[in-house]
């Protein structure tokens, strides 16, 4: 938009009408997107008050008395309670792992599927692989129940009747941080990948010709030219992903948890229901809930910060 | 020019859509913010009440309503295969036409799935949509509420109507209202239904596997260890094929309800009120003294392969381990003491019946005993579910009047054996024995509980055929195995008092966050390898009263010693 916008900027008053007269459709269309930010994005930060008064849900959020300690009283307590300690470490610690893991599994799987020669072939992997995207966690927690069970799992039996112990997938906390992380990369990495194939799409095919011509073998091209071409959207994704990295979804870790392994798998989100929503304690929560999104803005700042530093272009 | 009226029109297409989601979220805020500033001055007038008693009991004429008033009642949601439509059935129809006719009142019912049903009317009342009469197991949840003056006190209601409300106070009586009244203040956020019954719980075992293993049913925990471990050196015998589903005792991710004889068995049968109350926040027992060695055995079973592997992994509500019942892997499990009878046709036992052969049943035993001996049962007072009406109700008279309706003795009955021929039949005796059911006809929760919110357990109008009726109401099971159930459920009973010391500040909120501290402790403990028990076990609890249970207890002990000075037993 803002190409279109140069050649009328030298005439400043009257230029603003004409623009208009001439855009206007498409604010209006703009306009959608834009009220729903602001409704269901905006609107509700009012409510993040809640964090420093004392919650109740029948006086206006106007009219509530402040917290103790300036207001900060909930912080301290978050700050205090271990349980909350726990779910940062988890929930900082499962997400690291995702962007080791499972950011670069897409990649890779881009650049894979980008060699093969059968175009049939491709279709369909890139197919399949895309459809664990449209699982719902609580699908892929019972599938993987019926897979990973220790005694009623379909590949424990397979281990028992081979003689060897039941591996505990599910229920040991280590075993379960790698499931976790591997039933992540499972659903994600043929979705992820998409952008990656568009990107590689984009790579002038005269490149690779003149690779060839250079004499350089198909890793060679794949090092010096997919790669690099692909190099911005990395980026870009990875200043994303970055910035989610306090940020986490709800319906993974809490459709994936359960008792035996809650030492890892509590996560900010799944505390913030347990206490907050089923422990009606929204306060301390609201609380827990901004602490996570000012980390999170923090972690996205920087890393596009670093990003810039790079040489490449961030997202802002 | 086309291009540009189809634009036009799109766009307005698009605004007038968003126009009209605007206006519904902005009519829903304000008339959420209407009902709940009429829920706070309704509340207000409740509390001064004599106007507005004067004004509202004007409106009844013969307990009538003049203009039809609408109320909104809550009941779980079971989801039971082959059930039907909890908000509207038959019974539903029974309630809405006789509510309508005695109260001119129009009822329509708003359904919580009964397995999350804490969490649920959590997010009910937290939006401001929970219905005007909820029900609820937890107490605290209400208690939490009302410090926020989110619920209406009901103590006006139930002075200033008592004559409208005759079955009410004659079925729950001074007992189950003023149960939880607040010593101080005289407030009642919550009334508490009535157990008919005071039954809790049951150890089963799989009668056609004693036979076939030529063993008697087990007296002591020596001898249940002793069969347990004959299932599992049997399963060949016992299952054949499927040899390696065998589960000798089954428990879920639920331990402390899920072994709950276990875990009395180990408490002291003389424990002093005092004792048992500091302790018991927790109706799963964590903190009492003896359930540590309870576990240990538990832990010892597991280790040895007596008990499911992947039980932890099941969560709230799921069917898989009942589906283990029905299927007959399940060598003997404990649960509510009728839970094997439940459910007509789809019951444990009338299911593995079909599946498995017309010998297999599970029958109730008695084999935990304690230290005398004896076989104690700690059971809760004669209360139930509790009751509460949120602030954002405008019509606690004509709820109150349908508390009323609903504890009519006439009403119970009805709803909880229906029409004869088609729910039960009559016995030669008198007694009413309970049929399966088909179609619309199908009770949702045994004997309708889900509808008689004031009321669990068999109560028809007549005593005396209550009590011959009793073994008679679970359709399609031999009468006898509800009968030993029943007696052996009733055996060496422990009653709970009723400790009312006033609202604890420390048990606020504090209820879903600290079961689940509990079900982790008692999980990763029962899983444990024998040498690390300990370990295991005094760090679950550990992290239980760091996040509060520790809290608690003190408060109890405290408010204790205020209210009821040194004294170890209540009368």
């Amino acid at each position: 938009m803002n190409s279109k916008k140069q050649p009328i900027a030298p005439r400043r008053k009257t230029s603003f009408k004409v623009y208009m007269k001439r855009y206007w459709q498409l604010y209006a269309l703009l306009s959608l997107p834009l009220l729903y930010l602001l409704i269901f994005k905006y609107v509700p930060m009012i409510y993040i008050q809640i964090a420093f008064k004392k919650y109740s849900i029948v006086e206006s959020v106007w009219k509530l008395p402040l917290a103790k300690n300036y207001g900060f009283e909930y912080f301290i307590k978050a700050f205090k309670s271990k349980d909350f300690i726990l779910a940062l470490r988890n929930t900082v610690g499962l997400n690291l792992l995702d962007l080791v893991i499972g950011f670069p599994a897409p990649i890779i799987f881009a650049l894979i599927l980008n060699e093969l020669c059968f175009k049939r072939f491709k279709k369909v992997v890139q197919t399949i692989a895309y459809m664990p995207h449209f699982l719902s966690w609580v699908i892929i927690y019972g599938l993987a129940l019926q897979l990973f069970a220790p005694s009623t799992g379909f590949i424990n039996m397979i281990l028992n009747n081979l003689g060897m112990e039941s591996v505990p997938f599910l229920n040991e906390s280590r075993h379960w941080v790698a499931t976790y992380a591997g039933l992540g990369v499972w659903q994600n990495f043929g979705w992820g990948s998409i952008v990656y194939l568009a990107a590689i799409a984009g790579i002038s095919p005269e490149l690779y010709e003149a690779a060839s011509v250079d004499g350089a073998g198909r890793f060679k091209k794949m090092w010096h030219i997919t790669l690099p071409g692909i190099k911005p959207t990395i980026v870009v994704l990875l200043v994303m992903n970055l910035g989610n990295i306090l940020g986490s979804n709800f319906d993974r870790p809490f459709a994936l948890q359960n008792n035996l392994v809650m030492d890892v798998a509590n996560v900010i989100s799944t505390y913030v229901y347990k206490v907050g929503i089923k422990g009606l304690q929204f306060s301390l929560t609201t609380a827990v809930g901004l602490f996570q999104s000012v980390v999170g803005v923090f972690f996205l700042l920087m890393a596009n910060w670093i990003s810039r530093k790079l040489g490449e272009r961030g997202i802002w | 020019m086309k291009k540009k009226v189809l634009s036009i029109l799109l766009a307005g297409a698009m605004v007038m859509s968003m126009a009209a989601c605007g206006g519904d979220s902005g009519d829903s805020q304000s008339s959420a913010a209407a009902s709940g500033s009429t829920g706070s001055s309704s509340s207000a007038a409740a509390g001064s009440s004599a106007a507005d008693a004067g004004n509202a009991t004007g409106e009844l004429v013969d307990g009538k309503f003049a203009e039809t008033r609408t109320i909104t009642v809550e009941v779980y949601n079971r989801e039971n295969d082959g059930g039907s439509d909890p908000t509207n059935n038959m019974y539903t129809e029974y309630i809405k036409q006789g509510m309508l006719e005695d109260h001119n009142v129009q009822v329509e019912f708003v359904s919580v799935p009964r397995w999350t049903e804490v969490e649920q009317i959590n997010n009910l009342l937290a939006a401001g949509d929970a219905p005007d009469i909820c029900v609820t197991y937890d107490y605290p949840t209400i208690q939490t509420y009302a410090n926020m003056g989110g619920v209406l006190d009901l103590a006006p209601y139930l002075e200033d109507y008592k004559a409208e409300l005759p079955n009410l106070w004659d079925w729950l009586g001074e007992t189950n209202l003023y149960w939880d009244r607040d010593p101080e203040t005289g407030t009642v956020w919550g009334i508490e239904a009535k157990l008919a019954v005071s039954n809790r719980i049951n150890t089963f075992v799989r009668q056609d596997w004693l036979d076939a293993l030529n063993m008697k049913a087990p007296t002591t925990k020596q001898e249940f260890e002793e069969m347990l471990i004959a299932f599992r050196d049997n399963a060949d015998k016992l299952l054949g094929a499927d040899a390696d589903k065998m589960i000798p005792y089954s428990v879920s991710f639920d331990v402390g309800w899920r072994a709950a004889t276990l875990i009395e068995s180990f408490i002291d049968p003389a424990i002093s009120d005092r004792e048992f109350y500091v302790n018991g926040f927790d109706d799963r027992k964590l903190t009492q003294e003896g359930t540590k060695e309870a576990i240990r055995l538990l832990n010892k079973w597991y280790n040895d392969g007596l008990l499911w592997d992947d039980f932890a992994l099941y969560g709230s509500g799921d069917s898989t381990e009942d589906d283990m019942m029905k299927a007959g892997y399940v060598g003997a499990f404990t649960h509510n003491w009728d839970y094997p009878f439940r459910n007509g046709e789809d019951s444990i036992n009338a299911s593995l019946q079909r599946i498995v052969g017309e010998d297999a049943a599970y029958v109730a035993i008695d084999c935990f005993e304690d230290k005398n001996g004896d076989y104690t049962k700690f059971v809760p007072g004669p209360i139930d579910r509790k009751i509460f009406f949120p602030s954002t109700n405008d019509e606690p008279l004509a709820c109150m009047l349908y508390l009323d309706w609903i504890s009519d003795p006439e009403h119970i009955e009805y709803l909880q054996i229906g029409d004869e021929g088609v729910t039960h039949n009559v016995l030669e005796d008198g007694a009413v024995e309970t049929v399966a059911a088909t179609g619309d006809a199908i009770q949702n929760s045994g004997m309708n509980i889900d509808y008689t919110i004031t009321c669990n357990g068999l109560k028809l109008a007549d005593a005396e055929k209550t009590a011959i009726s009793r073994a008679h109401n679970y359709a399609g099971i031999d009468a006898a195995i509800v009968q030993a159930a029943d007696v052996i459920a009733n055996t060496d009973m422990r009653v709970g008092k009723n400790v009312n010391v006033g609202a604890l500040s420390s048990e606020e909120g504090m209820g879903p966050v600290l079961s689940e501290k509990r079900d982790i402790a008692y999980d990763n403990a029962v899983i444990a390898p024998v040498a690390d028990f300990d370990k295991v076990w005094d760090q679950g609890v550990q992290d239980y009263l760091n996040a509060g249970g520790q809290a608690i207890m003190d408060e109890r002990e405290e408010k204790w010693v205020a209210t009821y000075g040194d004294v170890d037993m209540l009368p």
